[in-house]
């Protein structure tokens, strides 16, 4: 670790903790111009060595600060009581993001204890993802068709069809894998093998198919 | 009469027609050729056009041409008198062809040249100021000597110039330097001085494993003089970027500040960059000041929109 890396991102890009965004993407322009690249002001006074590490954590600086959700977490941080250095690094204010956006996602409905073991059972027993299964991962989670409705802003007429595999009331293939991509996403599953999935399962039931 | 808002009467000096001291800029570079003079002169021409009563002071001891920026002949009044001690400073002042704009020929017979000592310097800042003009505008010579760095320190503004080459950049940063460590070297105790450049060093060389500030430091240290340090921050240098040609020039400036805060952990300012002008040289050929012979241009522009900062950074104006 370089003395640099103990400064707060805000002194990095020379800034007030209370710098308005534009603010905050011009000092970065600007220092970014000034040691990157073979500008004459670094001239005799840095190497191009430490310019670039000054530069990586500029880079660094900005991409916490430049980001709202980043910077305020990063503000929660450094201004409160009980921060630590190592609560400021950049990978642990990463993952407290990724943890915030995960809340966003489920919203308050936490996954019901006794419910938890069941998740993850069926996830590794599932190797085609119908509807119904869906339905059954969405109940276990605990949300209502409502909530997810709320977070995927999918009409729930639509969730409700994409759950019964009801093809008379289900909109084009794209459509369909759209919103199969984001439900399961919303559900903590890896959206697009179970699109892929969903869709074969489908594919022999579309009204084109059953003509055929 | 309009009424004016009582702290607008604490912000604004009142210096016309009162008898306070003139205001003293000193106009300074780390290498010779950057346009000091050029500088000097247009300041002093802008300031007069705005009305102010202007004093140009010719200080460079490697060669004094100032009269020739300003499209003069040399005079027999020069500052050689002062240093012999035949004459003050006021007595030494010539008027030139521009109204409100006066100036202090330098020494130009340098057959034989004047020995310095550093209290003559100050002789003349003492002088200087008991003058009775608005502005005091000091041309010193090139580089970072003893009787230039006096001379910047003791200014009201300090205005150092660059150009965008790397030598003049360079050389730049060395003036900073000296006078970042001559500054605080004044009234500090040895040890806590040499102590103090010891972890600046080792800041620098990214030895040193904690956040370093100077402000800091003198708050930690009784040795470093308060004087000093509050003299470095009072007032910031400012930074002027001549012969600017390409947007990355302009930007030079913003990029040496950022430097100087990050290497030196002093703050700069940066006053604005003039434009590249083939008309400038051209002028000084035809022996007429640029901003006489064509007034209106983008660099006449310039240098009146530093100036208006300079005279006072609060004034609200439109961009020109």
């Amino acid at each position: 670790m370089t003395s640099h890396s103990r400064y707060s991102y805000y002194e990095i890009l020379e800034l007030d903790s209370t710098a308005a965004h534009s603010e905050i993407t011009m000092a970065f322009d600007r220092a970014k111009a000034t040691y990157s690249g073979d500008n004459p002001a670094i001239y005799t006074v840095f190497s191009e060595e430490e310019a670039r590490e000054l530069l990586k954590l500029i880079e660094e600086a900005y991409s916490v600060l430049g980001n709202k959700t980043l910077r305020a977490l990063y503000d929660q941080k450094l201004f409160g009581s009980n921060a630590s250095l190592d609560d400021l690094s950049y990978e642990s204010l990463l993952a407290a993001s990724r943890l915030q956006s995960l809340d966003n996602h489920v919203g308050n409905a936490t996954i019901p204890l006794q419910n938890q073991e069941k998740v993850l059972d069926l996830i590794k027993a599932t190797k085609e993802w119908s509807g119904a299964k869906l339905k059954e991962m969405r109940e276990l989670k605990g949300l209502t068709l409502d909530r997810l409705h709320q977070i995927t802003k999918i009409n729930p007429y639509y969730i409700h069809a994409i759950e019964e595999m009801n093809t008379q009331n289900l909109p084009a293939k794209v459509f369909i894998r759209g919103y199969v991509l984001q439900i399961s996403k919303t559900l903590g599953l890896e959206g697009g093998s179970v699109a892929n999935s969903y869709l074969s399962l489908l594919g022999d039931r579309t009204p084109l198919a059953r003509k055929a | 009469m309009i009424k004016q808002p009582e702290d607008a009467k604490n912000v604004i000096p009142m210096r016309r027609g009162l008898n306070l001291r003139p205001q003293v800029w000193t106009v300074a570079s780390g290498k010779g050729g950057v346009g000091k003079t050029f500088i000097t002169s247009s300041f002093g021409i802008t300031l007069a056009k705005l009305g102010h009563s202007v004093l140009l002071l010719d200080l460079d001891f490697t060669g004094a041409n100032l009269h020739t920026a300003l499209g003069l002949k040399p005079s027999h009044l020069s500052i050689r008198q002062f240093f012999e001690g035949e004459k003050k400073i006021s007595e030494c002042i010539v008027p030139t062809q521009i109204p409100h704009l006066s100036y202090v020929q330098g020494i130009w017979d340098s057959w034989s040249p004047i020995a310095l000592a550093s209290e003559q310097i100050y002789k003349i800042v003492e002088e200087v100021h008991q003058l009775k003009y608005d502005y005091v505008i000091i041309d010193v010579g090139p580089g970072a000597t003893l009787e230039n760095l006096i001379l910047f320190q003791m200014a009201d503004e300090k205005v150092l110039i660059t150009t965008p080459e790397p030598t003049s950049i360079e050389k730049s940063y060395r003036f900073i330097e000296y006078y970042l460590c001559t500054t605080l070297k004044e009234g500090s105790d040895t040890e806590a001085y040499s102590h103090l450049i010891q972890n600046l060093r080792e800041y620098r060389q990214r030895l040193l494993n904690e956040p370093f500030s100077i402000k800091e430091f003198v708050k930690r240290n009784e040795g470093i003089s308060q004087r000093a340090y509050a003299k470095l921050v009072e007032k910031p240098p400012r930074l002027v970027v001549n012969g600017v040609r390409t947007q990355t020039a302009k930007t030079l400036g913003h990029s040496m500040r950022s430097v100087c805060h990050k290497f030196y952990d002093l703050d700069i300012h940066y006053l604005g960059g003039i434009d590249f002008d083939n008309a400038v040289w051209q002028s000084a050929k035809s022996r007429e000041p640029v901003l006489l012979s064509q007034p209106f241009t983008p660099l006449a522009g310039q240098f009146l929109s530093m100036c208006k900062h300079l005279i006072d950074p609060t004034d609200l104006r439109a961009v020109v």
